[in-house]
């Protein structure tokens, strides 16, 4: 798949190239090409078992592919040395889906917990760095509640909170607003934007909300059965004219094939005497 | 397919077992030393701590009361035997010897097999339907140390805690029993308890508790870690969890005393 938007190579903050990886017979991802470059946000956009997640997971290191590369602010990530990954690992914000805070420590200390364990910065110091990211993702006041207190909403920013902890440059959400009502969930793209535009952050948001995806993205990419079918800015993406991307924003559901009830009844039939 | 496929990937999967079950604890071996007191991570200490007292403490009340219990009807119903003989008072030494050796650690096994093996398969499962551990792993944070380990170390301290609490117990509702039965005195009875059983008894059920230690959080985090897609999956590898637990610490017990059998170690004197 070619860029139709010229990308400097040098530009790209994550590069993926030719990225394939299947599960027994089932190809998840098909020889994916996908650059983020510095401080865009860049929406992925894909149905369900589009491979989202697989990429996902191959992205942080979390999976290795069965051919291709993934490179990280220069570091290939697919056979790099654990300590180098580790290394690109804390230039990384992730939230996941369902936010993956610990359920026995309170917001504070979730949002705490990359900088107790992995900086030498004195608790003073992380408190108030804790602090600034609940007010940044508006929780200052939700602190000290646990995470099953928390609405659907307000786990997502405590997850995005404890995600931007390490000051990271590339920050990746996983279905930010799925699931949320429309009023949180335009609160939240509302949180992206502010992230990107304050703080030159890198984002790439994996979802199938098309609204909140047209809203913040500065390009989007598409998955259908793990292949990258089209890679734009958002104006050019919504013009284009490959049929599952049509189909994707128009709506339209699948064609089901239909057996009508007789004929179902006779090939039942026929099945059951030969 | 034909057989001899199926036999090949069925000898696959039990070999893949069997390296991931060592894989696992390895790799909890290994990081051991950095959840201990004074020498590794104060805050790994401290979530150890927590462990010890869910895994441990919480189930003293369950193990205490199912030994004495069971001291009891092991005192009933070797006494109603003994009495025709007019020996009531070697009541004392098979109660006694039969639960320092074998009900003692058996009992309290169960027990926390019951309450912890469950408990902790469902916790690991959560997490990683919850991307929980995928997070850790991300952050930076090794899961193994940060959530396994903890939970190793705190049963491997408790449980011979929690035996030689409940073998106390059992032994005690024998004197219940002699005392009601014969007027037994508790001085008499607890001096001929400790001419009955030997050093290397205590030391026989402590090593054996240790190892149903071991089988039991071992199992509980490899069920937990082997949850795939959603919740559902949890509720299985928690009944996965006990299951194998209990039927492994059988085994194991079979297994420990035929040991310590074929040492010469159990024959008295």
């Amino acid at each position: 798949m070619t860029n139709s938007t010229a990308v400097k190579t040098g530009d790209a903050l994550i590069s993926i190239r030719g990225v394939s990886m299947s599960y027994g017979a089932r190809r998840v991802l098909d020889s994916v090409d996908l650059d983020v470059c510095r401080g865009e946000i860049l929406v992925l956009l894909g149905g369900s078992g589009s491979g989202k997640t697989t990429l996902l997971k191959h992205l942080l290191g979390l999976a290795k592919p069965e051919t291709g590369r993934i490179t990280i602010n220069g570091v290939d990530i697919t056979c790099c040395s654990p300590s180098e990954l580790g290394a690109v690992r804390r230039r990384i914000g992730v939230a996941f889906q369902g936010g993956a805070l610990f359920n026995s420590m309170s917001v504070e200390d979730n949002v705490a917990l990359p900088l107790r364990e992995l900086t030498r910065l004195a608790d003073s110091t992380i408190k108030l760095v804790v602090w600034m990211n609940l007010i940044a993702v508006g929780l200052a006041d939700a602190g000290s509640l646990h995470p099953p207190e928390l609405s659907g909403g307000m786990r997502k920013r405590a997850a995005v909170a404890r995600a931007m902890a390490l000051d990271p440059e590339i920050l990746i959400l996983d279905e930010p607003s799925a699931g949320l009502d429309p009023i949180v969930s335009a609160g939240l793209d509302e949180l992206i934007l502010f992230l990107n535009r304050s703080f030159g952050i890198t984002i790439l948001v994996i979802t199938h909300e098309l609204e909140s995806a047209f809203h913040i993205a500065d390009r989007v990419a598409m998955l259908y059965q793990g292949r990258l079918i089209a890679v734009d800015r958002k104006e050019q993406f919504a013009g284009n004219a490959h049929p599952r991307i049509r189909q994707f924003l128009d709506r339209q559901p699948d064609a089901v094939p239909r057996v009508a009830g007789d004929q179902f009844i006779a090939e039942f039939f026929r099945g059951i005497q030969t | 397919m034909s057989f001899l496929e199926q036999v090949g990937r069925a000898a696959i999967v039990q070999v893949e077992d069997a390296g991931a079950v060592t894989i696992q604890f390895w790799s909890v071996l290994r990081k051991l030393p950095r959840i201990l007191p004074i020498v590794g991570g104060r805050r790994r200490w401290r979530s150890t701590v927590e462990q010890m007292f869910a895994i441990g403490a919480s189930a003293l009340p369950m193990s205490a009361t199912m030994s004495l219990c069971t001291g009891f009807i092991l005192a009933l119903q070797s006494g109603s035997e003994l009495r025709r003989f007019g020996a009531l008072e070697f009541v004392v030494d098979l109660v006694a010897i039969g639960f320092t050796r074998e009900l003692g650690p058996l009992i309290t096994a169960l027990s926390v097999s019951g309450r912890s093996a469950s408990a902790i398969a469902a916790e690991i499962g959560t997490m990683v339907v919850t991307e929980e551990i995928d997070s850790l792993r991300v952050m930076g944070l090794d899961p193994v140390e940060f959530t396994l380990a903890p939970k190793y170390l705190a049963s491997l301290i408790t449980v011979p805690c929690l035996t030689i609490l409940s073998t106390l117990c059992g032994i005690f509702a024998g004197y219940l029993f002699l005392a009601f039965s014969m007027d037994m005195s508790l001085h008499n009875y607890f001096h001929a308890v400790a001419e009955a059983i030997l050093l290397r008894d205590l030391f026989f059920a402590l090593v054996k508790s240790m190892v149903f230690a071991t089988v039991i959080v071992h199992v509980g985090c490899l069920e937990g870690l082997r949850v795939h897609g959603g919740p559902e999956a949890v509720g299985h590898s928690t009944t996965a969890a006990v299951v194998k637990s209990t039927f492994l610490i059988i085994v194991a017990d079979l297994l420990a005393t035929a040991i310590f059998y074929l040492l010469g170690w159990s024959s008295l004197g």
